[in-house]
């Protein structure tokens, strides 16, 4: 964080009900306040709790770097943001199954708001996006592969590619040939469980583990999914974004680039409304949020 | 080269009576260990014999006396999870064996309290986690003692090993890996014993392992060949002559065309069933497994040579015919069944015989001489997703409103994906003709999905829902002809007979059930004259022999395997397990995991 930020965000609200904003590294460095624990990674003492009615939010129970029980993800980051934005406190609902939680959970009343789904999800009301990021290919920065886009030769001759089914990624895997011979490293990563109907997780960490190591030399992931465990690798790695214009066999373009929004059940306009509130209000502290957590943020428009 | 020089200088006389002692050394071999699956007194292979008849021509146990049988003796091997496949007995020696960790024993039927000597692996742990359907093991094989190497039992382990034990002592010989578990490909199968080979298959196909069957030099474990499922043809073991009996099954270079660009090389096909023997032709015959992915849109193609029934030479592995019963499956109906011979008037001329029933529901009766199909019948009339089979083109004619495409839900789809008919070995009594059926009744619902989550993510699947078929109950067993499909009793099983049947000359049919009945039913109607509560449920064959003149039965008891795996692994949802759980949810009130075998005889 350089000192022009530091000097332009010169308004610091502490005393108005809406907006009690905190941040608690520019805190630290003033000295204005001691938080105890203050590092960049700490989370804020805020000074005053919300005071506000409780608003329950659809978190992951284990879905990192999204979000956990723990509150260790940036999306819990985020989901704390809100709450001091809005002045409610917040009540985590959590569940285990990614598939079924706006089903199951959001839909069925359990929670209220949900904190990454993709901008124009129709099974809910979202937000305006909040950012926009795209998928990401990542290999060891010393290997210096020339990896632009799918149509990189290097693609087509390395020995293991990770990717999660069901992305992007898998359908450009099979568009340039590579499905078959990566099909087993991509069984591999999730112990050689063949579950049709069950919810398999992929440990994004663990792929980027095996890239670190040398094991796989590339896998290609959603940046937000990635972007930490990218930056804490002891190895270097680099992460590029994949260009939007992928295509498959047919022609039909493979999209690369998505906009995260949040989201509320349809027809919940006041809600809604206060969560774009939120977003406008706050986008420097959403973007550094971001940013701090390693996200490639693409223009939304 | 100084060999062909002497001869021709000393005439030819030295080398071809030296080739006529190596061919008959070999042939004694095999001959032996045929010898000794006749004698009454033995149980040398999984099969019983070449043929696969799980027949015993002895009678002193008949239906007049059966109702009389009790147990005589018992022993754990003190592994729980499923136990498949049955002990053997060779020389008054019982050998049995367990699930993994796959430990052997070898307890003397003079004196079956003590154990005479056990074997017990050290395994990679890591092969438990890797296995899909509970850590299963079909079954010892075993070879008689030749000048080149001692009588031996084989293994195949569940980490990917096989295994050769001296008979004798149960010192390890030699350990060779078939296959890799780092690649999630494990061993469940029994291997097979023939000439001096070794059979053994393959396993992990939803994995991407590509699968494949070798033979090894009984003498020290060297491989002699190898021939996989898919690929180009030199792979497969097809070569000129390849079905030229029935060209229409298929010829060349199909096991790449009938795939999209390099899926094969991911196509499944593994073996891990039965085999069967000819001596007299030298074939051995087999099935290959299901294609992989499980979810067909990922395949076009008919994904040959999966699912294919295989009549190959013994000594190089080069089919002579393949037929495939399920081109493009979608329904995970694995072809591995076993493979029952037998030699019976066909159109007033006295065939060699295959009859293989299928996963699929269907009973297959090929000649096995050259592969020309006999008949193809359903094992029972409930069974929908094919219409029948076209006996001109060997096609089925499908029925659309029981496919399991992504864009389609089917309801009571029968078989389910566990098949009317699985890893059991069934029995054929050659004087009645009959063969004698375990089967599964079992049907399922189909609900693919594709759910949205975030980022262009999708998850793709598929739920299975198993339950009863439409006549009620999840088993039956039947008596059937082979050659004209036609049935003569059909009796109801609460649950699937999972583990096969054995029938003897006294008129008897044997069986274990799920819920742990040994059970005795007259073969001439069906008639159960005889059951024992055993300590857990069924999921592997009866035996029967004859020692110091008297007849004796015996059976592993260790409920398990796909049917078992809500049970052994307490899984609670009913979909698990691809609906497994569902269906046998019933299993755990009436049994829990033992392990052993219990051994019965008349007073």
């Amino acid at each position: 964080m350089d000192n022009d930020y530091l000097f332009t965000r010169h308004k610091l609200t502490l005393l108005t009900d809406k907006n009690m904003i905190l941040k608690s590294k520019l805190l630290c460095l003033t000295g204005l306040v001691l938080i105890s624990g203050c590092t960049a990674n700490a989370q804020p003492e805020i000074a005053s709790a919300p005071t506000g009615e409780v608003l329950k939010v659809c978190a992951a129970e284990n879905e990192m770097p999204y979000s956990n029980k723990k509150g260790e993800g940036f999306e819990n980051k985020l989901t704390r943001l809100m709450g001091q934005n809005l002045n409610r406190k917040i009540k985590y609902v959590y569940w285990k199954d990614p598939r079924y939680f706006v089903r199951d959970f959001l839909n069925k009343g359990l929670c209220d708001v949900v904190i990454g789904v993709d901008a124009g999800d129709p099974r809910v009301a979202t937000t305006q996006p909040y950012y926009r990021s795209g998928y990401t290919f990542i290999s060891r920065e010393d290997d210096d592969l020339d990896l632009k886009s799918w149509d990189s030769d290097v693609l087509r001759s390395v020995s293991r590619i990770g990717y999660i089914p069901g992305t992007p990624s898998e359908i450009m895997v099979r568009a340039i040939g590579r499905y078959s011979d990566t099909f087993n490293y991509n069984k591999e990563l999730v112990g050689f469980k063949s579950r049709r109907n069950q919810y398999v997780k992929y440990d994004v960490s663990k792929m980027i583990g095996d890239i670190s190591s040398g094991k796989a030399e590339v896998a290609v992931l959603w940046g937000p999914s990635a972007a930490r465990y990218v930056k804490e690798s002891a190895t270097p790695l680099t992460m590029t974004v994949v260009p939007d214009s992928s295509t498959r066999a047919d022609g039909k373009k493979v999209g690369q680039h998505y906009s995260t929004a949040m989201a509320v059940r349809k027809g919940e306009a006041a809600l809604l409304n206060q969560l774009n509130s939120f977003i406008k209000q706050q986008h420097y502290e959403i973007e550094e949020l971001l940013e701090d957590e390693g996200i490639p943020l693409l223009s939304k428009s | 080269m100084q060999i062909k020089k002497f001869a021709r200088n000393m005439g030819t006389t030295i080398l071809v009576s030296s080739a006529i002692f190596a061919v008959s050394q070999q042939v004694n071999a095999n001959k032996k260990l045929e010898d000794l699956s006749e004698q009454n007194t033995n149980w040398v292979m999984q099969t019983k014999d070449y043929n696969a008849s799980h027949y015993s021509s002895m009678y002193q146990i008949n239906i007049q006396n059966v109702h009389k049988l009790k147990p005589v003796w018992s022993f754990s091997t003190g592994v729980l999870n499923g136990h498949e496949g049955g002990p053997l007995v060779v020389d008054g020696i019982m050998y049995v064996h367990s699930p993994f960790p796959n430990n052997i024993f070898a307890l003397d039927l003079d004196d079956p309290d003590r154990i005479l000597w056990e074997y017990k692996p050290k395994q990679n742990p890591a092969a438990r986690a890797v296995a899909c359907c509970d850590v299963v093991n079909r079954g010892l094989a075993y070879a008689p003692g030749t000048k080149d190497y001692p009588p031996t039992i084989f293994q195949d382990q569940l980490d990917g090993h096989v295994v050769a034990i001296h008979a004798k002592t149960g010192k390890m010989l030699w350990k060779i890996e078939n296959s890799d578990i780092a690649m999630g490909s494990t061993l469940t199968s029994a291997p097979f014993v023939a000439k001096d080979l070794v059979i053994v298959g393959s396993a992990g196909a939803e994995l991407g392992v590509r699968g494949y069957a070798t033979a090894y030099n009984i003498k020290d474990g060297s491989q002699v060949w190898r021939v996989y499922a898919t690929g180009p043809d030199k792979d497969i073991g097809i070569g000129e002559g390849f079905n030229d009996a029935n060209p229409h099954y298929g010829q060349y270079g199909l096991g790449t065309k009938t795939w999209e660009g390099d899926a094969w090389k991911i196509g499944g096909g593994t073996n891990w069933g039965w085999y069967a023997y000819d001596s007299d032709l030298e074939m051995v015959y087999y099935g290959s497994g299901n294609p992989a992915p499980w979810n067909e849109t990922m395949r076009p193609g008919d994904n040959k040579w999966t699912m294919t029934i295989w009549g190959r030479d013994v000594n190089t592995g080069k089919a002579k015919f393949g037929y495939q019963k399920t081109p493009h499956d979608e329904w995970d109906y694995a072809g591995v069944n076993y493979m029952g011979l037998s030699e019976q008037m066909v159109d007033g001329k006295m065939t060699k015989l295959l009859t293989h029933p299928d996963r699929n529901g269907l009973v297959y009766t090929l000649n096995r001489e050259n592969g020309d199909l006999v008949n193809a019948f359903k094992i029972d009339d409930t069974v929908n997703w094919v219409k029948k089979v076209d006996l001109k083109t060997g096609l089925p004619i499908r029925d659309p409103e029981y496919s399991t495409h992504m864009d389609h839900e089917a309801k009571g789809i029968c078989p389910s994906a566990m098949g009317y008919h699985n890893q059991g070995i069934e029995s054929y009594d050659p004087v009645k003709k009959t063969f004698f059926m375990g089967t599964n009744h079992i049907c399922m619902d189909w609900e693919p999905f594709m759910l949205p989550y975030r980022a262009g993510q999708f998850f793709v699947g598929a739920t299975l829902n198993m339950y009863p078929g439409p006549k009620g109950t999840l088993g039956q067993v039947k008596a059937m002809d082979g050659v004209t499909g036609e049935f003569k009793w059909e009796i109801a099983e609460k649950f699937a007979i999972w583990g096969g049947t054995m029938a003897t000359a006294g008129d008897l049919v044997f069986y274990g059930t799920l819920d742990g009945y040994i059970k005795a039913l007259n073969s001439k109607n069906g008639e159960e004259l005889w059951k024992f509560k055993l300590p857990s449920g069924v999921i592997g064959h009866p035996i029967t022999y004859k020692h110091n003149g008297k007849q004796f039965v015996s059976i592993y008891y260790g409920v398990g395997g796909w049917p078992g795996v809500g049970l052994v692994f307490d899984l609670q949802d009913p979909t698990a397990g691809l609906g497994a759980v569902g269906a046998f949810k019933e299993l755990a009130h009436y049994t829990q995991m033992g392990g052993g075998v219990m051994t019965f005889a008349l007073d």
